[in-house]
């Protein structure tokens, strides 16, 4: 019964504000309610932002009160122990991993009757991160690319001598070599074993190889035995830095393009702004290009959404506002003020993102680049049951391949061995 | 009893009151609790749909002995009980080194302290330099040609070392804080008695071993319990320095990180299974108190 009133209400919430400007200014709730709206990491640098878009929304909705509260490392931890206590926030900011556990688990609303509307306001590929067993836990709000832009040190190109750019990461494995040997610095760093797991997953996604067969992992072809060794060729012999196995590849990448070590630093635009920041003149050398794609011509990404948990206590007011959150007109805004990938429908053709992309600043043509490059934005990885344990069993397997402790095609038939038996 | 005496027996409860309630709301109350659920099922959906725990016996023992993981993390700790002698053994050497009036020397116990003060994260950052393939001490050891000058690994990326490089970052950071801790200890020994044995012709040595080791055996036993307790509880520093995963290959994954993961791992978290392994990390710490509380007190009834 409570299911059915949810649902309902859901229905009646969505059509209420998907139904027109009028009742988009027209609250529903009876008497005043106040909503708790956690964020991760985004204080305080977007408070004028968040505080902006709050306040929008308050003045079509006076009875509903949105506290804003941003979180941090202890997202996570916080939600549990609120949930737990009976203080659950009532929209909460998560991303791909934690929606599809913490739906796994039983915490959040699903938002099952707003798909019908959904599917017209945010991209299908964004919509369907957070889809978990056909039921929708989170509005998309933004994105980010793994592979979106790539940024050069056009210098070290010029000294490695080299006069074209990787279009493929094949081509990019060529490209590693001549920037080593010739400059001493790295050409790439790839994600081959970011600590939030899986990583080496997104290469073969990238490549178009298969990673499941139904239940079955169907990651241990020779095809992927031999895409593999290709990487660890690459590690063995220092093409690639030593550190990707024990550090994210984003991090790793910021740190040593900063000092000049990297030719290239592959992602989205924010993946510049350590860069401008503390190197001047290594921001200077940095042009944009798009980043080189494997043979399955896909752009994956991660992205960011809000949730309502289960245990909130107004959750119709809660989707109203999530939905106010995420709608387009506030996600291409939140889009010029950071280099983030809108989700909402649409959001490409805004004529800013056109005129960004022309810019001869390397981090405004990476924005405009990436914002009209929204819709083809994919996970690499599907939403996953038992996710932790699969990506430790996989992780386990690929490290000890790059350490030389079993072979390439060893590895990945004991990552499939041990996916077979979790995926039961 | 009389009146007077049944009086000041209570006025002394009343004072111990307020401690006895902090003591059993955030000690006794978690312990027993934390113990409960071991032996229950309570994970997310729990929370989810407002499940109280349920019981089920030994079932989480049973998950953890067939947890590969697990074992690897428990014989890990065990391992990390090795730096236990180690920074005894050090910190009581200099702590009688310095424990003495010379030039400087409040500049040397000052030193030996900072790592102590030193956080966690920051000491990562100090360490991560040291230990990487261009950090200071692969090149420290290749100019002394002490290593391979081709040599080209990670002190944390080689899974035959990365354990032992963390576990020297936790006897840095100890090694001052016990050194204190035996110097307080030394300023208890009366000097009258090493002045008598060096009299009597005893080498420092002798002084050493024959007075202030036997004497100082109550702080050793306090130092030797906080380290060993300390060390089969690691977590911060594997932590920090393998963000987490435990690795290369789970060489430095101990039985603490286990707990955690399961329990503040992620939202798919598992109190009852992480209440478990807690008990069993409980239960090793237990047992290596009683040995140590045994051979200390032997040994000082022995002295």
């Amino acid at each position: 019964m409570k299911k059915a009133v949810l649902a309902l209400s859901l229905a009646l919430a969505g059509s209420s504000l998907l139904g027109g400007a009028s009742a988009s200014t027209t609250s529903v709730a009876q008497t005043p309610v106040s909503i708790d709206f956690w964020t991760f990491y985004l204080a305080p640098k977007f408070d004028g932002y968040i505080n902006g878009v709050i306040a929008d929304f308050q003045k079509a909705h006076p009875d509903i009160k949105v506290n804003y509260i941003d979180k941090q490392g202890t997202l996570e931890q916080e939600l549990i122990t609120n949930i737990s206590l009976g203080t659950s926030p009532d929209v909460v900011n998560l991303w791909v991993e934690s929606t599809q556990k913490a739906a796994d688990s039983g915490l959040l609303t699903d938002m099952g009757a707003l798909v019908p509307y959904a599917k017209t306001l945010y991209y299908p590929n964004s919509l369907s991160n957070f889809m978990v067993g056909g039921k929708l836990y989170g509005l998309p709000w933004y994105a980010s690319f793994n592979a979106g832009v790539m940024a050069y040190n056009n210098d070290l190109i010029k000294k490695a001598g080299l006069k074209t750019l990787p279009k493929t990461t094949a081509q990019m494995v060529a490209f590693a070599k001549t920037i080593k040997d010739k400059t001493g610095a790295y050409g790439w760093a790839p994600a081959i074993k970011d600590p939030q797991g899986g990583s080496f997953l997104g290469v073969f996604a990238g490549e178009g190889l298969p990673l499941l067969n139904g239940n079955t992992a169907a990651f241990n072809s020779p095809a992927h035995a031999k895409l593999l060794q290709t990487y660890i060729d690459l590690y063995k012999a220092d093409y690639i830095p030593q550190d990707l196995l024990r550090k994210e590849a984003f991090q790793l990448s910021q740190e040593l393009y900063t000092q000049g070590k990297l030719a290239t630093i592959i992602g989205g635009p924010q993946a510049l702004n350590r860069v401008r920041d503390n190197n001047k003149a290594i921001y200077a050398a940095s042009m944009i290009t798009d980043a080189p794609v494997g043979a399955g011509r896909t752009q994956a990404g991660g992205g960011m959404d809000l949730v309502i948990p289960k245990a909130a206590k107004h959750p119709k007011e809660a989707l109203m506002f999530a939905q106010f959150m995420t709608n387009r007109l506030n996600q291409v805004a939140f889009a010029k003020i950071v280099p983030i990938v809108p989700t909402a429908a649409g959001s490409n053709l805004d004529p800013a993102f056109a005129k960004l992309k022309a810019s001869k600043d390397p981090i405004e043509k990476a924005t405009g680049m990436i914002a009209a490059n929204g819709p083809s934005l994919k996970t690499a990885i599907p939403p996953l049951k038992n996710a932790t344990d699969l990506f430790k069993a996989f992780d386990d397997n690929i490290e000890a391949a790059f350490l030389g402790r079993k072979t390439a095609q060893a590895a990945l038939n004991d990552a499939a061995d041990a996916w077979n038996k979790l995926l039961k | 009893m009389n009146v007077k005496s049944l009086r000041s027996a209570l006025s002394s409860y009343v004072f111990l009151l307020p401690a006895l309630v902090l003591l059993v709301v955030f000690t006794l109350y978690p312990v027993l609790y934390g113990s409960y659920l071991g032996f229950t099922e309570y994970t997310a959906t729990n929370f989810a749909t407002n499940q109280p725990p349920k019981w089920v016996g030994l079932d989480n023992f049973r998950t953890l002995a067939n947890d590969d993981l697990f074992k690897t993390g428990v014989l890990n700790s065990l391992k990390y009980l090795l730096v236990v002698p180690a920074l005894q053994l050090a910190s009581l050497a200099v702590a009688v080194l310095v424990n003495r009036q010379l030039p400087f020397i409040a500049f040397f116990r000052a030193a030996y302290y900072v790592p102590v003060i030193t956080s966690i994260s920051l000491a990562a950052v100090m360490w991560d330099w040291i230990y990487n393939k261009d950090g200071t001490l692969n090149w420290l050891l290749k100019g002394l040609h002490l290593m391979n000058p081709n040599s080209n690994e990670s002190w944390l990326l080689d899974p035959n070392t990365a354990f032992w490089a963390i576990m020297f970052v936790t006897f840095w950071k100890g090694f001052g804080y016990y050194m204190v801790l035996y110097m307080a200890g030394l300023q208890t020994i009366p000097e009258e008695l090493e002045e008598a044995a060096r009299l009597d012709g005893a080498t420092p040595w002798h002084v050493f071993w024959r007075i202030t080791v036997p004497l100082m055996q109550p702080t050793i036993l306090l130092c030797s319990l906080l380290s060993t307790l300390s060390a089969i509880r690691v977590l911060e520093e594997v932590l920090v320095f393998t963000n987490g995963t435990g690795g290369p290959l789970n060489s430095t994954y101990t039985a603490l990180l286990y707990v955690y993961k399961k329990s503040f791992g992620g939202l798919d978290f598992n109190y009852g299974l992480a209440s478990a392994a807690g008990l069993v990390v409980a239960a090793i710490a237990l047992i290596l108190s009683v040995l140590n509380f045994r051979y200390f007190r032997e040994g000082s009834a022995r002295a």
